[in-house]
């Protein structure tokens, strides 16, 4: 080729170029890209700027929910084919992001707890619940008051999400940005996937949405297969968790084990896909309130589902975001007053109980318009004004009625709620008490719940730091697993049981035995009504059948001649089922009358108990020669002293861990016991110079109880306070205002925190009394100022009368 | 705003009280058209009159004081009776204009407590007085009887002396303070909403306001004038 041709071909191709710029140039700036491109480009680019215009459009003010038949993809983006081999679980961010910009939902209030800078009033905080450490620690990424941050206990995303998934509608800390997700040494993003912001969590309405599902997805590590099988769309199997660390999702099916380590894996239900691969969700806008209260529930410990109250809107077919509302940005309307200002959203103040019912703040300053949904106008006759201006509406309004002082309520979030499945889930701890009234930092009081936190901790020069539990655990050793000999003993003892057979223990009053879980279930033996007390009964180890309790060794004397071999049996089981328990002190003996039963070779072997070993009897454990009990007294005592209780910690324990923290290899090469503490019932536990347990006050308000409002349920009108009269709250003894509670934790301990309500509230005990006292007067004091009124009013009317009267020379002048 | 109003009032009033006196000791002053001059003139007395009103009592200047007032010569019943209007009136105007005054949160605790039980007695002993002593509060119309020149007509004024006002000042005293009464009294009964309380507490601080008024004026014109021995 020619010089001359190939630069005319040079000019040519930059030409081309030039006109290719210009094209695609004219093409971006000159509105949507569907005049340009074919129809449909731009749902197939929903990254490009059209796409982004595409889903900040308006409201066309159609009040339908359109059908959501929409194609599925996976994080990569890619069309899901539901029989394809092997498919990925659908992505929310790829699946919805198309028309409701992700992004912009991630900063809503379910997800941006992290990143927040706004948080508002308190809300309820996550609560760290590890019985054995006895660890009650309220946690929140929002700073609130009384809560820790998770980065303070070194909770990285991947632990808050496996402490907290169950109960996380997906996004925030369960899809950390790759910055925060893949450094982490104890992580295993790579193999879990992260969890997405679940739409379908609250929009599902479909009745497949199972909570439990994303709950059993989540503790599988199943994280980016958990909205899938949670909505039902698809049966999601294997288990992440189960995985080596080293698995992608890009490896597919675990070839070498289909048993134990299957990777997740989805089959999709095919049922639901039209031709073109596209899935029905059946969409609720607004959320159903089933979806709201898989999180949100609250309900009194001792209420039967039969009887519990409902919230009266609810009751009138309100619906939780009829009033919790909110945009694509989610940013859910929280509905208490100064919401508004703190937001900068107006519309806010609509939501407000004030706002609602009366369309003004607490000052009587009118801001919107009352009425919303029906809300009905109250009246509240006859009650005085500085109720409106010194309470909130909620004190007489919400909650349990507080005639018998506190409620112990559970709460889906802190005692794991609305998980199902053969594992019992719910918690009875922490113990969540409410309505519990207390003044806010405006001065208004308001009824909250709450729960009194209980860590283990070293102070930092005037702060208090929590440990992890898993420190504790490490530390503590044997101390804290107590329960566990003793569980794994009977478990042990059980295979030496027959058929409807339970191996128990007896001790101090206390009938053991072994449950389905694994842990040990205690029942009296001794009723209190038939003069006995627990501690009368002594030890003894047994087995129970059809309720009858018979010696787990029976007694026989080994030297006589008739006698009955299934005596020897029964001992050879016993010591064959002792034999397997795992850390044993030593070999399994059983002592019947001075003869001694060992199992030699597989073979009972039956000897002369020597001299040291006159006294022993029973089963035990031979170590160094000398017989030893079964459980030690320790693990007896312990066990006995927290049966019938939700104790899960004696002092003794806290004793013995505080030393085993304080021990130099515990705490890095430091020894002392001074700046290590317990806290539980809001009291502080430390070990003094002797090494004697002391109880005292936590640096800061460490111990205080953390609290925050509640606003539901709604009683009726009829069950509010006040309705009754003013002496629903106002007497010399009112619950409202005297009752005192103390303080609870998982340790057994009389030293504990009191709180009486007039402390919380920060109002005067003594003059509500002599307050509360004057209602008994008050009819009278009525009575009174009415006669005074009308008896002085009828002279000024005389005095009225008579003026006219003269004025109008209707009444002569006397002489 | 009615602390505002009440502020001023207070002061609008005792600054009247105070004129009154003026011209009492400046006869001179009464015919004087020049506003300007009177105003400096008033105002002068006044400066002279405040270090004199500051100064520090003798001692037992004030039990001397409280001890010169007419109603410890009444008879027993009476005297009791008064002791305990003026007593039971001047803790609740003071509690109350106080606490709305110079309290953010107003009237609460055990002052309110204190500040019910002595409306309960203001309100009974306000109902003895009545019907006591209204007797003597009444008007008795007198015949007037218009001068002949025309010179006498131009000054003439209807005779109306410090004793016709305090007549009226009683008057107004006594609506007044039923009136605060009637509005507390129907502010605990269950009749009235949120609207109604709001309308019920304005009524009673209005009435109380109005009736310090009326005490202030009564207690200059009536209760501290100089009397005749007689009386």
């Amino acid at each position: 080729m020619s010089t001359a041709g190939r630069t005319a071909r040079r000019a040519a191709r930059a030409l081309t170029a030039l006109a290719a710029v210009a094209f695609f140039a004219l093409a971006s700036a000159s509105g949507p890209a569907g005049a340009w491109a074919a129809p449909g480009a731009a749902w197939a680019a929903p990254a490009s700027g059209a796409g982004a215009d595409l889903k900040q459009k308006p409201w066309d003010g159609n009040r339908t929910t359109p059908a959501h038949l929409i194609p599925l993809r996976d994080e990569n983006d890619q069309l899901i084919v539901p029989t394809d081999v092997d498919p990925m679980p659908f992505s929310a961010r790829y699946t919805c992001g198309p028309c409701h910009d992700y992004k912009t939902v991630q900063g809503g209030w379910h997800w941006n707890a992290m990143k927040s800078e706004k948080n508002g009033r308190p809300g309820e905080p996550w609560i760290w619940l590890d019985p054995r450490t006895g660890t009650v620690l309220p946690l929140s990424y929002r700073r609130w008051p009384g809560t820790w941050d998770p980065k303070v206990l070194r909770l990285n995303p991947w632990d808050f999400t496996a402490l907290f998934g169950r109960h996380l509608p997906g996004g925030g800390p369960a899809e950390p940005g790759d910055e925060v997700a893949f450094p982490g040494a104890d992580s295993r993003w790579n193999v879990s996937g992260k969890a997405e912001a679940n739409c379908l969590a609250c929009h599902n309405k479909s009745g497949r949405q199972d909570e439990s599902e994303w709950a059993k997805q989540v503790l599988r590590q199943n994280l980016r297969w958990a909205a899938t099988a949670a909505a039902g769309v698809g049966e999601v199997g294997g288990m992440a968790s189960r995985l080596h660390e080293t698995w992608d999702v890009a490896d597919g099916p675990n070839l070498d084990d289909h048993e134990w380590a299957v990777a997740p894996s989805v089959k999709y239900r095919t049922v639901d896909f039209d031709s073109k691969h596209r899935y029905f969700f059946d969409i609720a806008y607004p959320p159903e309130d089933r979806n709201c209260l898989a999180c949100h529930s609250v309900s009194p410990v001792k209420d039967a589902r039969a009887t519990s109250p409902v919230d009266v809107h609810t009751a009138r077919g309100i619906k939780c975001a009829e009033c919790h509302r909110n945009g694509l940005g989610h940013a859910i309307t929280r509905g208490y007053e100064g919401e508004a200002a703190e937001t900068g959203d107006r519309t806010a103040e609509s939501f407000t109980c004030r706002g609602c019912h009366l369309g003004e703040d607490a000052s009587g300053t009118r801001l919107v318009m009352p009425g919303r949904l029906g809300a009905p106008y109250p009246k509240h006759t006859g009650i005085p004004l500085v109720h409106f201006r010194r309470l909130e509406c909620t004190v007489c309004h919400s909650g349990p009625v507080p005639d018998k002082g506190w409620t112990r309520v559970r709460t889906s979030r802190a005692n794991r709620l609305g998980i199902y499945g053969v594992a019992q889930w719910s918690t009875d701890q922490p113990a969540v008490m409410e309505p519990v009234f207390m003044r806010d930092g405006g001065g208004r009081i308001g009824p909250r719940r709450l729960v009194w936190p209980a860590f283990w901790a070293r102070t930092e020069g005037k702060s208090v730091v929590p440990l992890q539990p898993g420190e504790v655990e490490t530390a503590a050793g044997d101390v804290l697993k107590c329960e566990d000999r003793v569980a794994a003993l009977l478990a042990a003892l059980a295979q030496a049981c027959g058929e409807n057979e339970f191996a128990v223990l007896g001790a101090r009053g206390w009938l053991f035995e072994v449950n389905v879980d694994g842990g040990l279930d205690a029942a009296a033996m001794v009723a209190p009504e038939q003069g006995g007390t627990p501690n009368d009964a002594p030890l003894f180890w047994g087995t129970k059948k059809d309720g009858v309790i018979s010696p787990l060794v029976p007694d026989f004397d080994p030297a006589a001649q008739d006698k009955d071999p299934a005596a020897e049996t029964k001992v050879q089981a016993t010591l064959e089922a002792l034999a397997t328990v795992a850390g044993a002190p030593g070999p399994p003996a059983v002592v019947v009358r001075k003869t001694i039963y060992r199992m030699a070779e597989g073979n009972l072997a039956a000897a002369e108990a020597p001299a040291e070993l006159a006294g022993a009897a029973g089963a035990g454990w031979l170590v160094g020669g000398k017989f030893v009990p079964l459980a030690s007294d320790f693990d007896v005592r312990t066990v006995a002293a927290k049966a019938g209780t939700e104790r899960t910690l004696t002092e003794e324990q806290v004793g013995l861990v505080l030393k085993a923290l304080a021990a130099p290899e515990a705490k890095g090469g430091q020894g002392g016991t001074s700046d290590l503490l317990y806290v539980s019932g809001g009291r502080a536990f430390r070990l003094d110079k002797a090494g004697r347990l002391k109880s005292g006050e936590a640096a800061g308000d460490a111990a205080a109880p953390v609290t925050w409002p509640l606003a539901h349920n709604v009683r009726p009108v009829q069950q509010s306070l006040g309705w009754n009269g003013c002496t629903d709250c106002h007497t010399a003894d009112s619950k409202f205002f005297f009752k005192t509670a103390s303080g609870t934790g998982p340790l057994l301990t009389k030293s504990v925190a009191t709180k009486s309500a007039t402390s919380l509230m920060r109002v005067g005990s003594l003059f509500h009394r002599v307050f509360g006292l004057t209602f008994a007067f008050r009819p009278f004091f009525k009575l009174l100022l009415a006669v005074t009124v009308i008896a002085t009013g009828a002279v000024l009317a005389v005095f009225l009368v008579v003026v006219a009267g003269k004025l109008a020379g209707l009444i002569e002048k006397r002489s | 705003m009615f602390v505002v109003v009440s502020l001023l009032a207070l002061a609008a009033t005792g600054l009247g009280l105070a004129f009154r006196r003026f011209r009492h000791h400046h006869p001179s002053s009464e015919g004087n058209i020049l506003y300007a001059a009177v105003a400096r003139d008033y105002t002068k007395w006044l400066a002279t009159r405040i270090p004199g009103a500051l100064k520090k009592p003798a001692p037992g200047g004030w039990a001397a004081w409280v001890k010169s007032f007419r109603v410890w010569r009444l008879p027993l019943f009476e005297k009791w009776l008064l002791a305990c209007l003026y007593g039971s009136f001047a803790y609740l105007a003071a509690s109350g204009f106080f606490c709305v005054i110079f309290v953010p949160r107003g009237l609460y605790g055990f002052p309110l407590v204190l500040h019910v039980f002595a409306g309960a007695i203001f309100a009974i002993c306000l109902t003895l007085v009545a019907y006591l002593r209204a007797r003597r509060f009444t008007f008795e119309p007198r015949p007037l009887a218009l001068p002949g020149d025309l010179e006498s007509v131009r000054r003439f004024r209807i005779p109306w002396g410090p004793r016709d006002w305090a007549k009226l000042v009683f008057w107004v005293f006594l609506a007044a303070g039923v009136s605060a009464a009637a509005a507390e009294l129907l502010a605990m009964l269950p009749w009235f909403h949120y609207q109604g309380e709001v309308i019920l507490l304005d009524w009673h601080r209005w009435s109380a306001l109005v009736s310090l008024l009326a005490a202030i004026v009564f207690a200059d014109l009536e209760l501290f004038a100089p009397r005749p021995e007689a009386e």
